[in-house]
């Protein structure tokens, strides 16, 4: 009887193990075998760290921690006024219109940029035609429209992981630390910012990954000169059908990602935050 | 010069007067409470004394210097808050050493100043210790030591024993007292609980409604009250309406619901015929007294006993120690046959009683 419902549990909760094993790690392992090549050879990975895919590599890194950084820096004023500021009543319909683009499609999303920044678009038009500008501005495609695509895009999961911490900051902490002299700055790094590094940490970890492989936004609002490593990812599969090349870009890629992460959170103040979590 | 000076402060909300009016005087090294029932503007008060709020109106002066206009941080005032509030990022000596890192103290003199101040509170050791891993009463110690580090002209404590159990709390009273002498440090301490700021402080203020009420060292005020108000809050004390019925110098013979009275005078109610008389439970003693009643309600308090007996409709709360060595309840509820030997009150017994003390007292708001 016993033995019989141990193996009932042990049935139920294989079932989840397995969904995990088979999502997460059997097409990495698949992804991995195809990276060696017939060959079994490292030649796939020997490649993708030639010089010329480790420019694309080092950008597309650099444009992840880019955004997410800028994501963060305008996150935080947002979601501080938004839990401690704003009156209780307005702060659903705040939070509902900050993340609302997170219920369009992303590729639409980003052609609405194309239509704003564009030369005859609706930014252009209103300032040249105010006078404010002799002649239109040409930041579609370039890293400017690509880069507002990008915070556009992944601001609101970052204002939404945010806000949870925010919310939970105790006001009377703030209180405290400036009884005890602190400026407002002092304020935000000794009390806010360790506060609410959990949150922080929690948005890089969503967004970092997704801009710094994000195939559509440079696409579509980047400069065609600009290369990301979704589009050499592409390029391989689509163009030169080079499936182990291609696992092994996106080996690489991964690996890049999670020792930046790392980078990340062997500062000892991260560390120490985190360590609470 | 006194230590702090406070003269007309207000502050309102949304139209609301939370403060009104309020001044104060302190002088220099003195214990002194401000106690009120909870919402009357006690920590709204604080926290302008602290600069943590903008008054409407009054000034504030420290130590002769008027501070009205100045933040927090370039205050000397220090507060230990209504729930700690320790920073939970930060160990127990990091707690202890951050208003000395803000004004600039080095590293080395932080911490011989940090290890003098856990010791001060008894917590010497626990520097690294996490606030959460301390008890309720170890947290106490560290808001307390986190505030005195900074050698404050004023150390502004709101009610930081609210949480405690009783018998720590009383501990936490004593040790608040000694480090207040040992520090030499002005100590305004708010509170709704009468009995610690009683016993701790060299003088208290009553606060209603956003003001001050009555001021004076403890004794004067339990004793001799001067409002209604203050009488009530302090230690319970029945008040009833009268007439005065005669005089005889300093007392006053007054008629009341209950019977006649003789209640001591010293506002200026004394020209006036209708007033008010304060009763204290323990200045009522049953038995051979002019006053005869109905025990209408009867409680077990440990060590005394308290009955509320109805006197032509005033009710007087009584008060009677156990005698000593006297009856457990379970022996006077089997020992019930002898009723001159039974000591309890008891519902619906007629008694009677004297009232050894009474004083006038202002009616009404004031
Ligand atoms: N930030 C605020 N906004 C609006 N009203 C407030 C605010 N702070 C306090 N009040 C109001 O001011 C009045 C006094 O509040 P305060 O906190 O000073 O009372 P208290 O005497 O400290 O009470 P307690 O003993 O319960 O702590 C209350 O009526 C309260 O509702
Ligand atoms: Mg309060």
């Amino acid at each position: 009887m016993a033995t019989a419902e141990r193996r009932l549990d042990r049935l139920v909760a294989s079932g989840p193990a397995l969904l995990a094993l088979a999502l997460g790690v059997f097409p990495l392992l698949v992804l991995f075998v195809e990276s060696l090549g017939p060959g079994l050879g490292p030649a796939n990975y020997a490649e993708a760290l030639s010089p010329l895919y480790r420019g694309a590599l080092t950008y597309s890194i650099g444009v992840g921690v880019a955004v997410t950084a800028v994501c963060l820096l305008v996150a935080y004023p947002v979601t501080y006024w938004l839990a401690h500021r704003c009156p209780a009543r307005y702060r659903l319909v705040g939070l509902v219109a900050l993340t609302l683009p997170l219920w369009l499609n992303y590729v639409v999303l980003n052609y609405a940029w194309v239509w704003i920044l564009a030369r005859g678009g609706v930014v252009n038009a209103v300032l040249v035609n105010a006078g404010v500008l002799g002649q239109p501005l040409e930041v579609l495609y370039t890293e400017v429209s690509m880069a507002l695509g990008f915070v556009y895009i992944y601001l609101p999961y970052v204002v939404l992981t945010m806000y949870v911490s925010m919310e939970r900051l105790d006001q009377r902490l703030m209180a405290a630390a400036r009884d005890l002299g602190a400026t407002n700055l002092r304020v935000f790094v000794d009390v806010i910012l360790p506060r609410t590094l959990p949150g922080a940490a929690a948005a890089t970890l969503i967004v970092y990954a997704r801009i710094a492989g994000a195939f559509a936004t440079p696409e579509i609002l980047g400069s065609p000169g600009n290369v990301m490593v979704a589009r050499l990812v592409v390029q391989a599969v689509r163009e030169y059908i080079d499936y182990g090349f291609a696992a092994a870009l996106s080996f690489v890629f991964l690996v890049a990602v999670l020792a930046s992460l790392a980078v990340g959170a062997l500062f000892p103040r991260v560390r120490r935050e985190l360590r609470q979590w | 010069m006194s230590a702090l000076a406070v003269e007309g402060l207000g502050k309102a909300f949304a139209g609301e007067h939370a403060v009104e009016d309020v001044s104060l005087t302190l002088e220099r090294g003195e214990f002194f409470s401000l106690i009120g029932p909870s919402g009357c503007g006690k920590t709204t008060t604080l926290r302008m004394l602290a600069g943590l709020l903008d008054p409407d109106s009054g000034t504030i002066r420290i130590d002769g210097t008027d501070v009205t206009d100045r933040p927090a941080r370039n205050r000397a005032t220090n507060m230990v808050f209504q729930d700690l509030v320790l920073f939970p990022h930060m160990t127990v000596a990091e707690n202890v050493a951050y208003g000395l890192a803000r004004s600039g103290v080095p590293k080395p003199e932080r911490q011989t100043r940090v290890a003098e101040a856990l010791d001060l509170v008894d917590l010497g050791g626990f520097g690294e210790r996490d606030p959460a891993d301390l008890s309720g009463g170890q947290r106490q110690r560290v808001a307390l030591a986190r505030a005195l580090v900074n050698d404050p002209e004023v150390l502004l404590l709101d009610e930081p024993l609210a949480s405690l159990d009783r018998a720590l709390r009383g501990e936490m009273q004593r040790e608040f007292r000694r480090i207040q002498r040992d520090s030499e440090t002005t100590f305004l301490y708010v509170t709704h609980d009468q009995e610690s700021a009683m016993s701790m402080s060299d003088r208290v203020a009553v606060m209603r409604a956003g003001g001050i009420v009555d001021r004076g060292p403890p004794r004067r005020l339990y004793s001799r009250p001067r409002t209604r108000f203050v009488a009530e809050f302090l230690g319970d004390a029945t008040v009833l309406d009268g007439e005065v019925v005669g005089r005889n110098g300093e007392t006053a013979v007054v008629e009341t619901q209950a019977g006649r009275v003789s209640a001591t005078s010293e506002t200026a109610n004394d020209h006036s015929d209708s007033v008010a008389v304060a009763i204290r439970p323990e200045a009522v003693t049953l038995g051979d007294g002019d006053l005869t009643g109905e025990v209408v309600d009867a409680a077990y308090k440990g060590f005394y006993e308290e009955a509320t007996v109805d006197c032509g409709g005033a009710r007087l709360t009584v008060r009677r120690e156990r005698s000593a060595g006297g009856s457990t309840v379970q022996e006077a509820s089997t020992d019930g046959g002898d009723p001159s030997r039974d000591r309890r009150f008891r519902v619906g017994k007629s008694v009677s009683l004297r009232v050894d003390r009474a004083v006038l007292v202002e009616d009404g708001d004031g």
